[in-house]
């Protein structure tokens, strides 16, 4: 990849502006308000998440964002161009991996590039090197020739990331890239999002796996009922909302009394019970860790206690109250 | 401005040949837009042959040269298939509903008519199907008047001149074979393009096309050329079965090319339209089917509209099949079915290839993707 990127020429007008910017945006169906008010700036290479359960108003967004959909009010800027008033310059930046692959059953690997290719305008000359180099980059080369209906779901989406790149884009958008696909397939997919971020690309995510989140963003929007909830990096996200999880298991259920107790210590804003396992999330600079202890030790043996970073998962919880597959 | 173009073409002919890679990967897709006309034809040539002769017995009782005047005036009537029999064979082949009359010339036929008496000719009819039984009450009458009109000319004063549009009468079938061309255009046209649009929806492609920054225009007509190839093809094959198998050639085989030229876009562009407002070719199929059969019929399929009159000929006129079955019977026959000329009808066809276009790629717009 880093020699077709080597030969990337990018003539990316308005140099020094976002490589997304929005503002104000809004967008109604109706009565109901799909997203509202949403202001975000997604800077060059960085690797963005957008999460938010379903029906946050996520796909509205970024539907606006790749020009599907017209914004009710507000603005959206794609390094410096404006998505409403100049689409077409806004598409030859954008890549996009969706999250059905959307690739042609009936085409072959090479056909599917190929067709790709003369879609985005890719000259021809370069066409053939660009195909062959990033086939070869998703180890797939050697299955140009087979009709991509007989790839298996990882395979689909390595074609699918190879056909996205063709065209050199700045931005990659990917919705949900690892969505069904093997361990491998997986963390190949994770490595070629890294390559992108080395050469300078921007990666716009969407993912219903936090995991997935924490290892690749450089920073995550978390967004609900189409309005931004948060915004950092990913390691700050857990320090603002997570603060610290402690995990207690005693040789026996305790009592109603002293689970009210630990529930209402200074500084726990969430307590999870499973029969003997308890956990407390701890936020701000609380040290509960003496008294949960003491309330524990009082009435039943302490078999195991742990202190921990909260998990994405957790910060998702306590900011939107859901579970990202709600 | 020359560069826009050359990218324009290019991904006209790129849509154009992934439809058409896609379709011949199909093939039972392919084989409907063939066999659906195909059997139009055969349904029609069997209602011609069934409905063109009644089949009936003559009981000739009279050898006399006048009786087999009048059996060879029953003959020539082309409304009979004559099966001379006797009364026994025909009683039986009447019960079992083999034929529709039975026609009895008496033994006395001669002499009756030399000594100029009065002579009843016995008809019995399977009165069972009023469209033969007509037929008969009409055909027995006229068969007495063309064989009085030939055995005693001086007697029939009363005769027709006849004068002829056309150098050659058309029958039925070659007539019919022509039309069922013009249901092949349109059912190919949108079979092949709806089904092509919408399966870009069904698996989401569509977003490939739409995400990039290509023209919408340039893909719309890019998929109605590829479907205006496949159904080139699939016109071919029903072309070789009307030329070839119903004898029915051509005047002008230019004409049939460029007629078929001209109309292929028109029901390509609303296969393409179909396709982006249903999204599911299981509904293109039974939808094609539905607003493919009373146009054809209602266009002139059987005969001019012109000839029926009244409501029916002023809905036929702003149909597209009206004029491409005009246009056909033109190049095939050398007649004109309609009140305009065929070029006055060539262009109004090229007014609905473009009207066809024109709203299809407005249609297919980026933001019918967003859920």
């Amino acid at each position: 990849m880093e020699a077709i990127a080597s030969k990337t020429v990018t003539q990316v007008q308005k140099q020094g502006s976002p490589a997304i910017e929005v503002k104000q945006l809004r967008k109604m169906f109706k009565d109901f308000v799909a997203v509202d008010s949403l202001t975000l700036s997604v800077e060059r290479g960085e690797i963005y998440g957008l999460l938010g359960p379903n029906g946050s108003g996520k796909t509205t967004t970024i539907n606006m964002i790749s020009g599907l959909s017209k914004p009710t009010a507000g603005s959206i800027t794609v390094f410096g161009q404006d998505i409403v008033h100049d689409p077409r310059s806004v598409r030859k930046l954008l890549g996009s991996i969706p999250q059905e692959t959307a690739l042609y059953e009936e085409l072959t690997a090479w056909q599917n590039m190929v067709f790709h290719a003369e879609l985005y305008n890719v000259p021809r000359k370069e066409r053939e090197e660009r195909i062959t180099a990033l086939l070869n980059l998703v180890e797939l080369f050697d299955r140009r020739n087979s009709l991509s209906g007989t790839f298996s779901g990882g395979m689909k989406r390595r074609l699918a990331f190879a056909r996205a790149l063709l065209h050199q884009p700045e931005l990659v958008y990917m919705d949900e890239p690892t969505l069904g696909v093997d361990v491998q397939s997986r963390h190949a997919l994770w490595n070629y999002t890294r390559d992108l971020k080395k050469q300078g690309k921007t990666v716009l995510l969407t993912t219903n796996y936090l995991e997935e989140a924490n290892e690749l963003c450089d920073r995550i929007a978390i967004i609900d009922h189409g309005k931004l909830l948060a915004l950092d990096t990913p390691t700050r996200l857990k320090q603002t909302y997570g603060g610290t999880v402690i995990d207690l298991e005693t040789d026996k259920p305790l009592s109603a009394a002293t689970l009210e107790k630990l529930k209402h210590l200074p500084g726990v804003s969430q307590f999870r019970q499973d029969g003997v396992a308890l956990s407390m999330t701890v936020s701000g600079e609380q040290s509960v860790m003496a008294d949960a202890i003491s309330l524990v030790t009082a009435e039943a043996r302490l078999t195991t206690i742990t202190q921990r970073e909260p998990s994405l998962n957790e910060v998702f919880i306590a900011i939107t109250g859901s579970q990202l597959r709600d | 401005m020359f560069e826009q173009l050359g990218y324009d073409t290019r991904v006209i002919w790129a849509c154009a040949v992934k439809d058409i890679r896609s379709a011949l990967r199909t093939p039972a897709s392919n084989l409907i837009i063939i066999l659906v006309p195909i059997n139009f034809l055969i349904l029609e040539l069997l209602f011609a042959l069934s409905g063109a002769l009644a089949p009936t017995a003559v009981v000739n009782n009279d050898p006399g040269p006048y009786a087999q005047q009048f059996v060879q005036a029953m003959q020539n009537a082309h409304s009979f298939r004559v099966i001379q029999t006797t009364a026994e064979e025909a009683q039986r082949e009447i019960t079992a509903g083999d034929i529709v009359a039975i026609v009895t010339i008496p033994a006395s036929f001669d002499d009756d008519l030399t000594a100029g008496r009065q002579i009843t000719i016995p008809v019995t009819l399977n009165n069972l199907n009023v469209d033969f039984t007509n037929d008969i009450r009409r055909a027995i009458p006229l068969t007495i008047t063309s064989f009085y009109a030939k055995a005693f000319p001086g007697q029939v004063v009363v005769q027709m001149s006849e004068h002829d549009l056309y150098a050659q009468d058309t029958d039925y079938v070659p007539y019919l074979a022509v039309s069922v061309l013009v249901i092949a255009i349109m059912l190919g046209g949108m079979l092949q393009a709806g089904n092509n649009m919408a399966i870009e929806y069904e698996r989401e492609t569509i977003k490939e096309l739409l995400l990039s920054p290509a023209s919408r225009w340039a893909i719309q007509v890019g998929k109605v050329l590829g479907a205006l190839m496949v159904t080139a093809l699939s016109t071919t094959a029903v072309i070789l079965v009307v030329v070839a198998i119903l004898q029915v050639p051509p005047l002008n085989w230019l004409e049939v090319i460029a007629y078929a030229l001209v109309m292929m876009p028109i029901f390509g562009a609303i296969g393409v339209l179909v396709g982006t407002l249903l999204r599911s070719r299981r509904a293109v199929i039974p939808l094609s089917l539905v607003l493919v059969l009373p146009l054809f019929f209602l266009s002139g399929a059987f005969g001019p509209t012109s000839f029926g009159g009244g409501a029916t000929d002023v809905v036929a006129k702003l149909t597209p099949s009206y004029y491409g079955i005009a246009a056909f019977q033109h190049a095939f026959h050398g007649f004109t079915t309609t009140p305009t000329s065929t070029a006055t009808n060539v262009l109004i066809l090229f007014g609905f290839a473009v009207l066809a276009v024109l709203v299809s790629a407005l249609m297919l717009r980026r933001t019918s993707v967003a859920h």
